[in-house]
């Protein structure tokens, strides 16, 4: 007879590995298979995980149909098990799964929709943070303000992809979903994701907005942010860009 | 911050409500007439507005945490990083019950999103003391353990649950949770008498009870009971339910749904039975006193 340890083991692999050598001659069996009996567990598991992962990524179950989706979901949950019990944190691994399940490689805008929809999700749940009025920027002497460094909301997060991907996933979200034809070569994306008084909202930002703020969201100083936008755009507003951060709620803190 | 006023923290002996996510709005706006709420402390571990809006709700209701996800059976112990988030949710949440199950889900680092059984042995019951203790030392206050429902058993259990449960409670000093579907659920799988099960519990150790709803399948015909959470509670746990109250007297009771959760109301109804039935056995043991 196994000590605990070892009987757990062997059940963990007779659940997801399907493998019940080890553990079968433990188990009792009065009138049902130990398979019958344990299939109860591995559903209860297995369903479980889906359904928790078909709520963070409902527009990828309707593009791929909800077949397709609980199989790549199976498929996922026995690669990836999770690796504790706050399950809101289960399927960040989710859409680099999906990028590289062969079956549905010929969908190549599927991971970056499921990246997408993963952000949505974390926004949901990021911690709350009041938001810094901009006169805060007035405590800051002239000198020093290149090197100035913002904090963000917790739930911003900025993505860029090559395809559509808010057009796609407006298209196949449940409350909003069309059968509209997207064309792919329509052009790439550059979305930020913040929730703002208890909503999470998705936009657009131009090629020098996105990259001053990703520049900042990392931790960049204000002149390296800054220098990142004009790169992209010369015209590039820095006064009324820096503004808008603050307005729109997005800045936490700073640190010089 | 200021902790806004709150109800007193304890759980009275009333019929309660497992809070689910598509009643928080409702029961916020309308203050509806419950007398308390549980929770898994799960999903309430991220301090987003999950969170916000449970610490709102606890102003008005007592609270339960009822954890899912320690896994007080595994051999390998406790996990001490969701030990601490657990005790900081209790610290901001204040809840009249913690509550946790014998049974295990972690294994080898894995998390296997279930309640799986243990083998009901002295090593288990050595294995779940340790961990009960650790938890009831972090959180410095007693626990309540559940029953879990079983699909399978071990050929070397060889200490009936009631008996290892009372053990428990006795070495560790922590109380018990009867769930009266999960007696019914074990005893109908693998031909127990629930009744005798519930007899053999000790009266004196149980904080609480919890009702639910079961599906009812057959495999190589055999009935088999699952324990899903997704229906009205069935005649024989409610029957079973007067039989526990006979011997437990009034403990606080809560309704579970967590599959096609329905309107609230209709939970509102099964608690209102239970409440009845708890008032109609407070009722017979002041008539009893009084003879």
């Amino acid at each position: 007879m196994p000590g605990l340890r070892d009987l757990q083991r062997s059940f963990r692999v007779a659940l997801l590995a399907g493998d019940a050598a080890a553990l079968a001659p433990l188990l009792l069996e009065d009138g049902m298979s130990y398979e019958s009996r344990l299939d109860v567990y591995r559903n209860n598991i297995s369903g479980s995980l889906s359904a928790v992962l078909a709520e963070t990524f409902p527009a990828v179950r309707r593009l791929v149909d909800a077949r397709f989706f609980d199989y790549a979901a199976q498929t996922f949950i026995r690669t990836l098990p999770p690796e504790g019990p706050c399950l809101h944190g289960y399927g960040a691994a989710f859409p680099d799964f999906l990028a590289e399940f062969p079956p549905c490689r010929e969908l190549v805008y599927l991971a970056d929709v499921a990246r997408l929809e993963w952000l949505l999700h974390e926004a949901a749940f990021a911690a709350e943070v009041p938001p810094l009025r901009a006169a805060a920027l007035a405590s800051v002497p002239a000198e020093k303000t290149p090197a100035l460094k913002l904090r963000f909301h917790p739930s911003l997060a900025l993505l860029e992809a090559p395809w559509p991907i808010d057009r796609i996933w407006e298209a196949n979200r449940p409350e909003t979903g069309s059968e509209e034809t997207i064309d792919l070569a329509e052009s790439g994306v550059r979305l930020e994701i913040a929730r703002r008084a208890g909503t999470v909202a998705l936009h657009r930002l131009d090629a020098a907005a996105f990259a001053f703020r990703s520049a900042l969201l990392e931790g960049s100083a204000l002149e390296t942010a800054a220098l990142a936008a004009f790169e992209r755009d010369p015209g590039f507003d820095l006064a009324s860009e820096l503004a808008a951060l603050f307005r729109e709620e997005l800045v936490t803190g700073i640190s010089r | 911050m200021i902790a806004a006023q709150r109800v007193s923290a304890a759980v009275p002996a009333r019929a309660g409500l497992g809070l689910r996510g598509p009643h928080v709005a409702e029961i916020i706006a309308t203050r509806a007439a419950v007398a308390w709420l549980e929770v898994h402390p799960e999903n309430y571990m991220s301090e987003g507005p999950g969170l916000a809006a449970l610490e709102r709700i606890r102003r008005d209701y007592p609270l339960s945490l009822h954890g899912v996800g320690l896994s007080l059976g595994s051999a390998e112990g406790i996990d001490p990083a969701h030990l601490a988030r657990l005790g900081r949710l209790v610290g901001r949440l204040e809840p009249g019950l913690v509550s946790e199950h014998l049974s295990w889900s972690v294994s080898g680092g894995i998390y296997l999103n279930d309640l799986l059984p243990l083998p009901l042995d002295e090593e288990a019951l050595e294995t779940v003391a340790r961990n009960v203790e650790t938890m009831q030392e972090a959180l410095g206050r007693r626990i309540l353990v559940e029953n879990p429902s079983a699909y399978v058993r071990f050929r070397h259990s060889t200490i009936p649950e009631p008996e290892f449960l009372e053990e428990l409670a006795r070495r560790t000093g922590c109380g018990l949770l009867c769930d009266v579907n999960n007696v019914y659920v074990s005893c109908v799988n693998f031909g127990g008498d629930p009744q005798a099960y519930l007899d053999a519990l000790p009266a004196a150790e149980i904080g609480e009870i919890h009702l639910a709803g079961h599906f009812r399948t057959a495999r190589q015909g055999r009935l088999l009971l699952i324990d899903d959470h997704g229906c009205r509670v069935s005649e024989p746990v409610w029957a079973l339910y007067e039989h526990a109250l006979e011997r437990f007297g009034a403990v606080p009771t809560l309704i579970e749904w967590d599959r096609e959760i329905p309107a609230l109301d209709v939970l509102m109804r099964e608690a209102a039975r239970a409440d009845a039935l708890m008032r109609r056995a407070s009722e017979g043991v002041g008539r009893a006193r009084v003879a």
